[in-house]
């Protein structure tokens, strides 16, 4: 391209003439990767296009081909504002049906009430049906509704044992027989299933009590 | 919990002791109280050691296969109202293929039978009695799984039970 000098000499010139430009532009070519343009800005639509011309425009460029606004819900209205404690709740409501004056309640709260059933002490639960349960206490759990107690029993030298909720309706009464005879360390006393520590059957005792009973009621009659 | 190969306490006067469940009969999972059972007998009582022994030979032999019912479990099973019954051991009466008691009485028993009853229990009672002529015993009513074994259809088997308290 660059002419031989001895035949122009105002050829050398040339090269003082280019732009800085042109050599970028050069350099822009060979290394594409590095070469840095500007996006080029989006050029806005006319503003007063008629409707008809819109159809010719490609999608993307259409005037409302944007993102969409995301849709964003208000959350639903708390319900602990109108209920702080539901489960406390619904055991007030239902200990003031199945327990109206709170009888039951002080019967097994041997936490609090001095006179409750405590573990260890022989008990005789009534149903509704006529059956009766006699057995030692084991455990009392303490649930609010669900509150039961554990009763272990020996039944023909077969160990029985029956857990009754305390505020069943189908429970008719539940009489303490005997104390324990001395107070129990342990609030569960499952070590009363091993052979060594086994009450066996409280039949006896609860028959004592039967009969010492009856006797008691007849002398009061008369 | 029975299932293959559990051995239970066979407390009729049937003449076996233990026996070891084969199968569970209309389940597919563990059987419980009132489930029928296929077992085989792996011991048998010694015959002659009860009292009506001598008239009533063993009418089971060991290796037999029959059926049973089953009447006590160690798994607790709980009831509607709440309450949950355990015993302490499995324990079966063995029936025959139309569900009729092969012993005629319950050795140990289970149960805890009433000497008070509801009206209800009463009518069922009667009823039951005039079912089942061969029950020696059929006024009684045990409460601890009577109501299971009833529910289950099973009156039959506790119409066996002696009388307690």
């Amino acid at each position: 391209m660059a002419a031989v000098p001895t035949m122009r000499q105002l050829g050398c010139l040339r090269s003082l003439i280019k732009t800085p430009e042109v050599t970028q532009s050069q350099i822009g070519r060979r290394f594409i990767s590095s070469a840095y343009s500007q996006r080029p800005e989006r050029v806005p639509l006319p503003p007063n296009l008629p409707k008809q011309f819109l159809s010719q425009i490609p999608e993307r460029m259409q005037p409302d081909n944007g993102p969409k606004p995301v849709k964003v819900y208000p959350p639903p209205p708390s319900t602990r504002a109108a209920c702080k404690d539901p489960v406390a709740s619904v055991t007030e409501s239902q200990l003031s049906v199945l327990d109206p004056k709170g009888d039951r309640k002080a019967l097994f709260d041997y936490r609090r009430n001095p006179r409750s059933v405590k573990p260890g002490d022989i008990v005789r639960v009534t149903f509704k049906n006529g059956d009766p349960f006699n057995g030692v206490v084991l455990s009392i759990k303490l649930r609010g509704i669900d509150t039961s107690f554990l009763l272990r029993n020996e039944l023909t030298r077969v160990g029985v044992e029956m857990s009754v909720k305390v505020f069943n309706p189908n429970v008719q009464s539940v009489e303490i027989v005997q104390r324990a005879m001395r107070k129990p360390r342990r609030a569960r006393l499952y070590y009363m299933r091993s052979r060594k520590h086994d009450r066996r059957s409280v039949e006896n005792v609860v028959a004592a009590y039967i009969r010492q009973k009856k006797a008691f009621l007849g002398n009061a009659k008369r | 919990m029975i299932q293959l190969k559990s051995l239970l306490n066979c407390i009729d006067n049937s003449g076996a002791s233990v026996v070891e469940c084969v199968n569970v009969l209309k389940k597919k999972r563990a059987a419980t109280i009132g489930d029928r059972i296929v077992v085989v007998v792996q011991k048998q009582r010694a015959a002659g050691s009860e009292g009506t022994g001598t008239t009533l030979a063993n009418k089971v032999r060991r290796g037999d296969i029959r059926h049973a019912v089953i009447v006590r479990v160690k798994k607790e099973l709980q009831r509607v109202d709440g309450t949950v019954v355990r015993f302490g051991d499995n324990a079966c009466v063995l029936v025959n293929k139309s569900g009729d008691p092969i012993g005629t009485r319950m050795n140990g028993a289970c149960f805890e039978s009433l000497s008070s009853r509801g009206p209800m229990a009463r009518g069922i009672g009667k009823s039951l009695a005039t079912e089942i002529a061969t029950s020696s015993n059929a006024d009684t009513f045990p409460g601890v799984v009577g109501q299971e074994l009833r529910g289950k259809q099973w009156s039959k088997i506790l119409s066996l039970a002696p009388v307690h308290v």
